[in-house]
């Protein structure tokens, strides 16, 4: 410090000195500094590396995927359930994003992997309806913690380069109130393929429509393909999934209905663990048609940021804690690998323009 | 706590530059706290935290727009003519990157949304337009100098009050008092 001529008692200087500490100090304190075991997104972040996420350009989570483009038509039950302009009755471009959810991006397909459908829907007025959904029954937790510790049971043991499978067995021990979202998981009839499968919200939203009523829904893409349940991994092609959707979308548009299961009293709103009512209402507010595949690479859905809590006007969040959390761990994950090179996705460009599989034993 | 009486001959703020360095200074500590709890835990609050952020950011964004226009139509008390030549630049220096970082930050985050495609929507639903189209890559850059500009910001705040304590209490020359009123 300059000389002054006027030089204080170490009390002054204590007075100089203590209060930019101490504020620097809280303002530390608030970062997490002094509390290491705090569960922050880096946290999450570091948790997904372990799972087996490169730091490559690919997403922590849902890492292997391929995008696709179509429309969405609102119905007029959509539209007197939420004031949105997207269900105002236009014709709305979507982007669709398939994707296998592990954080692996060059995990081969199999029928064990739980699979994604993001989309986003935007109308000529601005809105923006993002959408994450999950082929799960029910979410396997039921808050932040829940979600911590999940994500360490995905951990790849280093001797067999999978998750140890004890590892979720004590997860689902320690939490008897996940005991039905276990069931339900267990009992889950995988679909065959990408094309008939129904991808679920698993959080809540409400929508509010012109009166200002509001409605508390989870919501899931019914996919209009009849249902055939997967038979093993009998493919010898480790794009076979995303390969056959395309082949699907060479020859005919593909539909999901947009189904709105309308909450009743009782059901719980905050919590995505929890089933709702088997015999609550179901509404379909729209249908999104698939026309035409891209690889994430040639595609803005490759990067794009599929955050549910993105919503127009007329759909807000519940307070269910894990759209709080997947909104700040997605936007983690975003930055981290929008400033990384990126290196080419599983399903490449050529695999769009030739999804050609590769013969299995049974020349299929 | 109170200070030693002004013994200084530094004349005081105009009252509206006084005003404005006050409310913007209690903004952006808010602002600081805010975005480092955001972005270092894991909360329930967080989008509500995230709405305040960016509403507060706007609002932040036209104060300093209304301070700059002021610094340079406004009178601003000159510096005792008995300061040692280096603190007088280190004040005109400091305050130069103050108000730099006080302008950049609401900027790159707005153009950070902005690229990464997310809506910018503020508190009551209003929305502001997107400054650029969809860069991702951008988007990771600018979010990556939105947190580095942060810390600055920080660690020149913390000066900030360390050299506005020192002229109050050890130097007694009256320049905090001119950002006190008195």
């Amino acid at each position: 410090m300059a000389h002054s001529p006027r030089k204080g008692s170490p009390a002054r200087w204590a007075a100089v000195v203590l209060p930019p500490l101490c504020l620097g100090g809280l303002m530390a304190w608030t970062a997490g500094v002094f509390s290491p075991a705090a569960i922050s997104p880096s946290h999450f972040m570091q948790r997904f590396q372990k799972a087996g996420a490169l730091d490559r350009g690919f997403r922590r989570a849902h890492a292997k995927g391929m995008c696709a483009t179509g429309w969405f038509d609102p119905t007029p039950e959509g539209r007197a359930l939420s004031r949105s302009g997207i269900f105002k009755g236009e014709h709305l471009p979507v982007m669709g994003r398939f994707s296998l959810a592990p954080p692996l991006p060059y995990l081969p397909d199999n029928p064990a992997a739980a699979r994604s459908l993001a989309m986003q829907i935007r109308s000529s007025t601005g809105d923006d309806w993002r959408m994450a959904l999950v082929d799960a029954p029910l979410q396997v937790m039921r808050d932040i913690a829940d979600a911590f510790a999940f994500f360490k049971t995905a951990r790849l043991d280093p001797a067999t380069n999978k998750p140890d499978p004890a590892a979720i067995r004590a997860y689902a021990a320690q939490r008897p109130w996940l005991k039905t979202a276990f069931e339900q998981a267990k009992s889950h009839k995988q679909a065959s393929d990408l094309t008939n499968d129904t991808y679920n919200s698993l959080d809540s939203f409400i929508l509010t429509d012109e009166a200002g009523k509001k409605t508390p829904v989870r919501w899931a893409a019914v996919a209009q393909e009849p249902f055939s349940p997967a038979e093993g991994s009998s493919a010898n092609d480790k794009n076979y999934l995303f390969k056959r959707l395309v082949q699907t979308l060479d020859q005919r548009p593909l539909r999901w209905d947009i189904v709105a299961t309308i909450a009743r009293e009782g059901d719980p709103i905050n919590d995505p663990s929890q089933p709702w009512d088997e015999a609550d209402q179901k509404v379909t507010v729209g249908t999104v048609t698939f026309t035409k595949a891209y690889s994430e690479d040639e595609s803005p859905c490759g990067p794009m940021v599929f955050d549910p809590t993105i919503l127009p006007d007329g759909i807000s969040t519940s307070d269910d804690p894990l759209l709080a959390l997947r909104s700040s761990v997605y936007m983690k994950s975003y930055a981290t690998r929008s400033a990384e090179h990126k290196t080419p996705s599983m399903v490449t460009p050529g695999d769009i323009t030739h999804p050609t599989l590769t013969p299995d034993g049974k020349g299929q | 706590m109170s200070f030693p009486q002004n013994t200084g001959h530094a004349a005081p703020f105009p009252r509206l530059s006084i005003l404005l360095h006050w409310v913007m200074a209690a903004l952006i500590i808010v602002m600081l706290f805010v975005g480092l709890f955001m972005a270092h835990n894991s909360t329930v609050h967080y989008a509500s935290l995230f709405t305040l952020h960016r509403t507060v950011g706007f609002l932040l964004l036209l104060l300093v727009i209304v301070r700059l226009i002021n610094r340079f139509t406004n009178h601003t008390p000159p510096l005792p003519n008995d300061l040692p030549a280096p603190m007088k630049l280190a004040a005109h220096l400091s305050h130069i990157l103050l108000y730099g970082f006080m302008l950049a930050l609401p900027l790159v985050g707005w153009a950070m949304l902005s690229a990464g495609g997310y809506p910018i929507t503020l508190w009551g639903g209003c929305h502001i337009p997107s400054l650029m189209g969809f860069h991702p890559h951008l988007w990771g850059e600018l979010r990556c100098l939105h947190s580095l500009l942060a810390y600055g910001l920080i660690l020149l705040i913390l000066a900030h009050i360390g050299a506005a304590l020192l002229h109050g209490i050890i130097r007694r020359d009256g320049i905090m008092g001119s950002m006190l009123g008195r």
